[in-house]
């Protein structure tokens, strides 16, 4: 590509995350054919993504499978498949986030055709940075947040919370021992995302976990061809 | 944000274009200021990688671009440098965001004669 000239300038003109965009498509493009309806769930190390995936694999049972994002270990995996589901472990051995290219390679090692399959859950790895760059191939991206936290979470994190379809906010259980203001939480998260669908519940009492789970349904129906 | 791995996107995106590993003068990059990536850990992690990569040590020249935001309650449409900035007429944080996420490798700058 190169001549023998000196002092020359070649044009690259090449966006950083298109090889991830490209996988990405990719994804859509197979998860679409298989009529899957796909979730990019986020939050940071404890805020109860797991939990609320067990208490999702009440509702959906085996119409679910999920994708589990962890550094390391299969734990999480194990967790949903006792709940019931399908699931497949990413272990990322290091890497702060889930990329389109892992999810792909993920995908391959499914079974997409599970009799009555019809929504795939991805759990990202616990972070409230990484994973708000790469675009999976999801329908909707979930932040989820939970009250332990703090109310001032959502505009220390705005590459995450700008870029969700969902808040969930999440313990609510424990909500009479804090000072977490969900008022606050809402407004902060509207600011940066005015169309967000907000949902507070507690993955542990079940609190507010059906209503979320009809929303989801509500999407998957949507994009029924 | 993963500026590591972001780096060596980079230096494979660079690879792909020249079609082979040489020492380079510069690399020239694009980065919106709603990218999510800090100039600074990028230019660190970059150095790092380039050299490992077979690209010599590079200067890593940023173009840091402004986002242009559009105000929901006014609808005026503005620049902005961050998430925090409101709407310069009406003070509203409520807006959509029409760009600012931008992170391009624009060009890179050999010196044959080095070479």
């Amino acid at each position: 590509m190169c001549d023998d000239t000196i002092d020359k300038t070649v044009d690259i003109s090449t966006p950083v995350m298109s090889r991830n965009d490209s996988f990405a498509a990719l994804n859509r493009k197979l998860l679409t054919e298989k009529n899957l309806y796909t979730l990019n769930l986020i939050s940071s190390p404890g805020a109860g993504k797991t939990t609320l995936l067990e208490s999702m694999a009440r509702f959906f049972g085996s119409r679910m499978a999920v994708i589990e994002g962890d550094v390391q270990t299969r734990r999480d995996a194990e967790r949903i498949e006792k709940a019931g589901c399908q699931a497949w472990q990413i272990e990322t051995g290091g890497a702060c986030h889930l990329d389109a290219q892992a999810v792909n390679h993920a995908l391959g090692h499914m079974n997409l055709n599970s009799e009555g399959l019809e929504l795939l859950a991805i759990e990202n790895v616990g972070n409230l940075i990484c994973p708000s760059g790469y675009d999976l191939g999801e329908d909707m991206r979930i932040g989820l947040l939970s009250v332990p936290e703090g109310d001032d979470k959502i505009l220390k994190y705005p590459s995450l919370f700008s870029s969700i379809n969902v808040l969930l906010i999440n313990k609510m259980d424990l909500i009479p021992h804090l000072d977490f203001n969900v008022d606050r939480a809402i407004e902060e998260c509207r600011s940066l995302k005015p169309d967000v669908q907000v949902f507070t519940v507690s993955a542990r009492t079940g609190e507010g976990i059906e209503e979320f789970c009809e929303f989801i349904e509500s999407g998957m129906s949507d994009q029924e061809p | 944000m993963h500026e590591l791995s972001l780096a060596h996107d980079m230096t494979r995106i660079i690879g792909k274009t020249l079609g082979r590993k040489i020492p380079l003068d510069r690399v020239n990059i694009t980065v919106g200021p709603l990218s999510g990536i800090s100039p600074e850990s990028l230019k660190f992690c970059f150095t790092e990688i380039a050299k490992l990569e077979g690209f010599g040590e590079p200067e890593l020249v940023i173009r840091q671009t402004e986002a242009r935001i559009i105000c929901l309650d006014c609808n005026t449409e503005y620049e902005a440098r961050d998430f925090y900035q409101g709407c310069p007429q009406c003070g509203s944080i409520s807006r959509n965001i029409l760009s600012g996420r931008e992170f391009t490798v624009d060009s890179v700058e050999i010196n044959e004669g080095d070479n």
